[in-house]
């Protein structure tokens, strides 16, 4: 109200109200690290898992950060007629962009990002059984496949994601983010024998799709290293001609 | 913060969703059988059919039950998955009534077996390579005369493997 009101008021007189206050806001930058906080809690919950992500960004400009996890995954699903452990590393790199308008002394951040991913991991079949519909010579069960384990080593794979996440800073310099991501597999090279059912870092693959979904939750510090202005973003003018 | 509950309903929403699991069933095929078809010896392009055809599994002197046979001229078998080799009494009887009558033979099939990973869903499958039969030396009284291999490669349901000719 006060907008439409003033330029009308310009016209008037000589009332320069277009002159901003000289006080400059700052914001810093720097580098912000942490861990993923779902990773070790699931493996603390869950028998067949263990896993740790480190998560990182570093600010760019005003709203583009250089952002990268790492991490390592050991997952065993146990399915109705094999069983078999998916274990290896993984490393992200990406861009995140934060859409969020942040106030005086706020630093939070709701961003868009995507990631380019790179996996390494090995799979174990630990057993396994035939399976047959004729019920002929085994009528109790399936007849077993290979009980010995088989492993299948050196075994990568590659991957892009999207990013969907936000991070507040709880305070102090203390952050607390989520995200998902939705990632497209690019390479993935199946072992000779078995398939690359479960990839450390990009989770389930499904038979007929490159798709998989992932998420985490990030408790980050921030370093500060430098503070830079605080670009005005472009007011919306109520002119009135 | 309008804004910022939308955000976290997405966020909450594609987390819920990312923990479902597809439910697989197994629709892409199961471990094949092996297809037999009888032919006459003296016409090897006619099926002939097999008077009260019998057929039992054995395995270590223990006779198994008869498998049930679509025609009396076909039959598909179960071969062992978790072995090379898997032996087979197929009998016939002249006289349907006349159980004293009844013509036993004893087949072997020897094969290689090749497990694959059909899917997710289904696991793993086994297809048979190699195929080899020979029928037992030490019956006095044949009536099979003689095994052709038509597919050595038991890897569906749909192409005849081996051609028996009595």
């Amino acid at each position: 109200m006060l907008l439409l009101w003033v330029p009308t008021m310009a016209q008037k007189d000589s009332l320069n109200i277009k002159n901003k206050d000289s006080v400059v806001y700052k914001q810093a930058y720097g580098i912000r690290l942490g861990i993923d906080l779902s990773r070790p809690a699931t493996s603390f919950l869950d028998d067949n898992y263990t896993g740790l992500e480190i998560v990182g960004d570093y600010r760019l400009t005003q709203k583009m950060y250089l952002a990268a996890e790492i991490g390592n995954e050991k997952k065993t699903i146990e399915e109705d007629l094999y069983d078999f452990t998916a274990s290896g590393s993984y490393i992200k790199l990406g861009i995140d962009y934060n859409t969020y308008a942040n106030w005086y002394g706020e630093n939070n951040a709701i961003f868009v990002g995507g990631r380019y991913a790179f996996g390494s991991f090995s799979q174990t079949l630990n057993n396994s059984q035939i399976f047959d519909t004729n019920r002929y010579w085994h009528p109790n069960d399936f007849a077993t496949g290979s009980s010995a384990p088989m492993e299948y080593k050196s075994l990568s794979a590659s991957w892009i994601e999207a990013v969907l996440g936000i991070k507040a800073e709880l305070f102090a310099n203390i952050f607390l983010g989520a995200s998902v991501r939705l990632g497209a597999l690019i390479t993935n090279k199946d072992p000779d024998g078995f398939r690359n059912l479960f990839i450390p870092g990009f989770n389930r693959v499904t038979d007929s799709s490159i798709f998989g979904v992932g998420y985490n939750y990030s408790l980050t510090y921030f370093i500060p290293l430098y503070k830079k202005d605080k670009k005005p973003s472009k007011k919306k003018e109520l002119t009135t001609e | 913060m309008k804004k910022l509950n939308i955000v976290l309903s997405i966020l909450s929403g594609i987390i819920f969703i990312s923990s479902c699991e597809k439910d697989d069933i197994c629709v892409d095929g199961a471990t094949p059988l092996l297809s037999i078809e009888f032919y006459d010896v003296t016409d090897t392009t006619e099926l002939k059919d097999v008077p009260t055809l019998v057929v039992q599994g054995v395995l270590e002197d223990s006779v198994y039950p008869i498998i049930a046979n679509v025609s009396l001229s076909s039959i598909e078998l179960p071969l062992r998955v978790d072995a090379t080799t898997t032996t087979f009494i197929i009998s016939e009887n002249l006289t349907a009534t006349d159980t004293t009558t009844v013509n036993k033979d004893t087949i072997t099939f020897n094969y290689e077996t090749k497990e694959l990973f059909t899917s997710r869903a289904c696991g793993f499958t086994v297809n048979y390579d190699n195929l080899q039969g020979s029928i037992s030396e030490t019956d006095t009284d044949q009536w099979m005369k003689e095994i052709k291999i038509v597919t050595a490669l038991v890897e569906n349901d749909t192409l005849v493997n081996v051609k028996i000719l009595h």
